[in-house]
C-alpha cells in the first residue's frame, strides 16, 4: 500500500501539475485580459449603451424622460437642418482629405526618396511635427490674421499693387474653413503616406531602371500603386478629424459654415436636448464605422504584396 | 418612485443636509455654497465678506442656466444661493425650487434702480423671489462713419447697403431680434407660423452677415478691423472699442432691445442658513457691486454703485446710460422660452441655410 503510493505518486503529481499549470496559465490569461476588457467596457460599451439609452428618450421641461422611441433618429433624417449639416461636414471633411493628400504627397515623396542624409530627414520630419506642439486654437486663430481684411495676405497684395481694396473672399467662408483644417491636419497625411512610401523596396526601382524605365514610369507603375493604401489611410484620418471639428467653423467660418459638432454642442448646452444630441452622435458613429470598414476593404484591396 | 420611498429619500437627504448644516454652523460663521457665473463670487469682493461675516463662501461656477436648473432639480448640487438669468428665474419659482426673499433683510435693495426694485421676472403672487444682480442690454451698435448714428430702427440690419458687413450674435437672442423687428409682441412664445416668418427674415439678413460672432471680444475685433460695421453686442464691446479710441454708435431702435438680468435666489430650505441674508445684502451694496463691475463689466442695480467707481470706469459706465432709467424704458427683458429647443432648431436652420 505504502509502496504503491510511493510509486504512483510522482505520476499522479505530474498529471496534476500539468493540469494545474494549464489552469494557472488560463487564470493568468484571464488576468491579462482583464485590463483590455475593463477598458473596453468602461470606455466603449458603457458610453455607447448610455448614448443609445439617452437617444431613445426625450426631454420634457429640463427633465430627461426615458423611453423607447426612434423619433429622434427619424428627426435626424427628416427635419432640417440635421442631415444637410451632416452632409456639409462630410463635404468639408472630404475637401480637407483631398487637399491634405495633395499637399502631403510631394513632401512625403521627397522625404522618402530624395533626402539622403539622416540628419536632414530628421529635420524635415521635425518640421512636419513641430506645429503640433502649438495649440490647435492658436493655429486656427493665426489664419484669421493671415486671411483677414487687414491680414498679411491682403496687406501684401495691396502693397504690391495687385488689388486696391482688401479682398474679403479669403476669410469667413467655407474656403477658409477648408484651408485651416487642411493646414492643421496635413501632418497626419504626410506621416501616413511617408510610412507607406518607405516600404517601396529600392531593389524594385533599381530593377525597373535597369530595364530602361524612366522616372515618370517608375512613379506611375511602381511607387504610385504601392502608396495608395497610405494615401487612403491618411485621407481617412484627415477626413475624420475635419468632419468632427467645431473650432474652425467658429473662428474662421462664415455665416453658413455650421458643422455637425457645433449643432451637437448647441443641443447639449442651449437646448438641453441630450436625446437628440445622442441620436446625432449615434448616426455619425454608424456612418464612421461604415466608412472605416469601406476604407479597410479598400486598403486591403490596394495593398501590394512583395 | 412610490410615495414612501420618495418620502424616505427626502428624509435621508434632509438628515444628510441637516448634519452638514449643523456641522457648519458649529464652525465660526458657517458656510455658504453659491452656484453662479464666473465672476459672481470673485475673490476681490468675496474675501472682504468672509472676513466681515465669518462665513466661508464656496463658489461652484456654471456655464449655462440649464446647468443651474438641472443641478437644483436633480438635487445633485446642494447649493444655498444661485444666480440664474431672467429667462430662468420664473421656471425655478414655478417648480417650487426656491424660497421667497424677505426684503427687510436686504436693506441695500432700497438703493436699486426703480426697474430692479420688483422686476416682473422675480415677482409672483405678490412675493419677491430673487435679488436682482448683474444686468445688461443687448446693444445695437454701428460704426457712425458708415451707418447714420441717428438710425432708430432695426431695419438697417436688412439694408442691402451693408452686404457682408454686419455681424450679429450666434445666439437665439438674434431670433428674438428678428421677432421684434417683425413686430411680434410675444417674442418669447412664438407660434410655428411666426417662427417660420422669423426664420425667413433671418435668412434674408444673411447676405449682410460677415460672420455670426461668438464672444463679445470677437465682435469688438470685427468692428475694430472694419470686417463689420454694425450688428448687436453686449456693453463690453462698446467699452472695449471706446477704450481703443474707436467711435461706435449705440443705436436706440424703436422696436426695442433685449435685456438680461441675473438674480440671486435662495434654494428652498437654505433660508435658514445664517450666511444667506448677510451675503445677499453684502452683494447688493454699492461697494461690492463696484468691485464686481471691475471684474465683469456688467451693469448692477445699485444706483450708488457709480460713486464707488474710478473716474474712467464711471465715465464709460454713464456714457452707456447704465445709470439712466430712460435707457431701460424700451427693453424687452428676456423671459422663459418654453419651446427653446424649437427656437434653437430654427436658429440652426438659419445658420445652415446658404445665403
Amino acid at each position: 500500500m505504502t509502496a504503491m503510493t510511493t510509486i504512483e505518486r510522482p505520476v499522479e503529481l505530474k498529471g496534476t501539475s500539468i493540469r494545474s499549470a494549464r489552469a494557472i496559465e488560463r487564470r493568468r490569461l484571464l488576468l491579462w485580459l482583464v485590463p483590455p476588457l475593463a477598458w473596453f467596457t468602461v470606455f466603449m460599451l458603457i458610453p455607447y449603451a448610455t448614448l443609445l439609452y439617452t437617444s431613445l428618450g426625450h426631454v420634457d421641461d429640463m427633465r430627461f424622460i426615458p423611453g423607447l422611441s426612434l423619433d429622434n433618429f427619424v428627426r435626424v433624417f427628416t427635419v432640417d437642418p440635421y442631415l444637410s449639416v451632416i452632409l456639409k461636414s462630410a463635404r468639408i471633411g472630404l475637401m480637407t482629405a483631398v487637399f491634405s493628400s495633395i499637399v502631403a504627397y510631394p513632401l512625403a515623396f521627397y522625404l522618402a526618396f530624395h533626402v539622403r542624409t539622416q540628419r536632414l530627414k530628421f529635420l524635415i520630419y521635425l518640421l512636419v511635427i513641430v506645429p503640433w506642439w502649438a495649440s490647435y486654437l492658436v493655429k486656427a486663430y493665426a489664419w484669421k490674421t493671415i486671411l483677414g481684411s487687414g491680414g498679411i495676405l491682403n496687406v501684401g497684395m495691396q502693397n504690391l499693387g495687385l488689388v486696391h481694396e482688401p479682398v474679403r473672399l479669403f476669410l469667413y467662408n467655407e474656403f477658409s474653413v477648408d484651408m485651416t483644417l487642411t493646414y492643421i491636419f496635413t501632418p497626419f497625411a504626410v506621416l501616413s503616406i511617408y510610412a507607406q512610401l518607405e516600404r517601396v523596396p529600392t531593389s524594385l526601382i533599381e530593377a525597373a531602371r535597369n530595364l530602361g524605365a524612366d522616372g515618370w514610369m517608375i512613379f506611375r507603375r511602381i511607387i504610385l500603386p504601392i502608396s495608395v493604401p497610405g494615401v487612403v489611410a491618411g485621407a481617412i484620418i484627415t477626413f475624420s478629424l475635419a468632419f468632427g471639428d467645431f473650432v474652425a467653423p467658429v473662428l474662421v467660418g462664415g455665416p453658413d459654415s455650421v458643422m455637425i459638432s457645433n449643432v451637437v454642442i448647441n443641443l447639449l448646452g442651449v437646448a438641453f436636448d441630450w436625446p437628440m444630441a445622442a441620436a446625432i452622435g449615434l448616426v455619425i458613429i454608424t456612418l464612421g464605422l461604415l466608412l472605416i470598414s469601406a476604407s479597410g476593404w479598400l486598403e486591403e484591396k490596394t495593398q501590394t504584396r512583395f | 418612485m412610490d410615495c414612501v420611498t420618495r418620502r424616505l429619500h427626502r428624509l435621508v437627504t434632509a438628515a444628510v443636509v441637516g448634519s452638514f448644516a449643523f456641522s457648519s454652523t458649529v464652525m465660526a460663521g458657517g458656510q455658504l455654497t453659491v452656484l453662479c457665473w464666473e465672476g459672481y463670487a470673485d475673490k476681490s469682493f468675496v474675501e472682504p465678506f468672509e472676513a466681515e461675516s465669518g462665513c466661508k463662501v464656496n463658489a461652484v461656477y456654471v456655464g449655462t442656466n440649464d446647468e443651474i436648473v438641472s443641478k437644483i432639480m436633480s438635487g445633485s448640487g446642494t447649493a444655498d444661493l444661485i444666480s440664474p438669468s431672467n429667462d430662468t428665474t420664473m421656471r425655478l419659482v414655478s417648480a417650487d425650487a426656491v424660497s421667497p426673499i424677505d426684503e427687510s433683510k436686504v436693506p441695500n435693495m432700497a438703493n436699486f434702480l426703480p426697474q430692479f426694485e420688483r422686476p416682473a421676472w422675480d415677482v409672483k403672487d405678490g412675493k419677491l423671489w430673487g435679488v436682482p444682480y448683474g444686468w445688461g442690454v443687448i446693444r445695437v451698435i454701428a460704426d457712425p462713419a458708415v451707418v447714420d448714428p441717428k438710425t432708430d430702427t432695426l431695419g438697417f440690419l436688412w439694408d442691402a447697403k451693408y452686404a457682408g458687413k454686419l455681424s450679429v450674435w450666434d445666439d437665439i437672442e438674434t431670433v428674438y431680434t428678428a421677432s421684434r423687428y417683425l413686430g411680434f409682441k410675444n417674442t418669447y412664445d412664438l407660434s410655428d407660423e411666426q417662427l417660420e416668418q422669423v426664420k425667413a427674415k433671418l435668412i434674408a439678413m444673411k447676405p449682410n452677415i460677415r460672420k455670426y460672432w461668438f464672444t463679445t471680444g470677437e465682435m469688438g475685433t470685427l468692428m475694430a478691423s472694419g470686417e463689420a460695421v454694425g450688428g448687436n453686442s453686449w456693453e463690453s464691446t462698446i467699452v472695449q472699442l471706446r477704450a481703443d479710441g474707436k467711435k461706435v454708435a449705440d443705436l436706440m431702435p424703436k422696436e426695442g432691445r433685449g435685456g438680461w438680468s441675473d438674480s440671486w435666489m435662495i434654494v428652498k430650505g437654505a433660508e435658514s442658513n445664517p450666511c444667506v441674508y448677510p451675503f445677499l445684502d453684502y452683494v447688493s451694496s454699492a461697494k461690492a457691486q463696484a468691485l464686481a463691475h471691475k471684474v465683469t463689466g456688467f451693469g448692477y442695480p445699485n444706483v450708488k454703485m457709480v460713486d464707488e467707481l474710478d473716474e474712467k470706469t464711471r465715465a464709460a459706465y454713464t456714457e452707456l446710460g447704465m445709470t439712466d432709467p430712460a435707457t431701460l424704458t424700451n427693453v424687452d427683458w428676456w423671459q422663459p422660452v418654453k419651446r427653446r429647443a424649437k427656437y434653437l432648431e430654427i436658429w440652426n436652420q438659419v445658420k445652415a441655410a446658404s445665403k
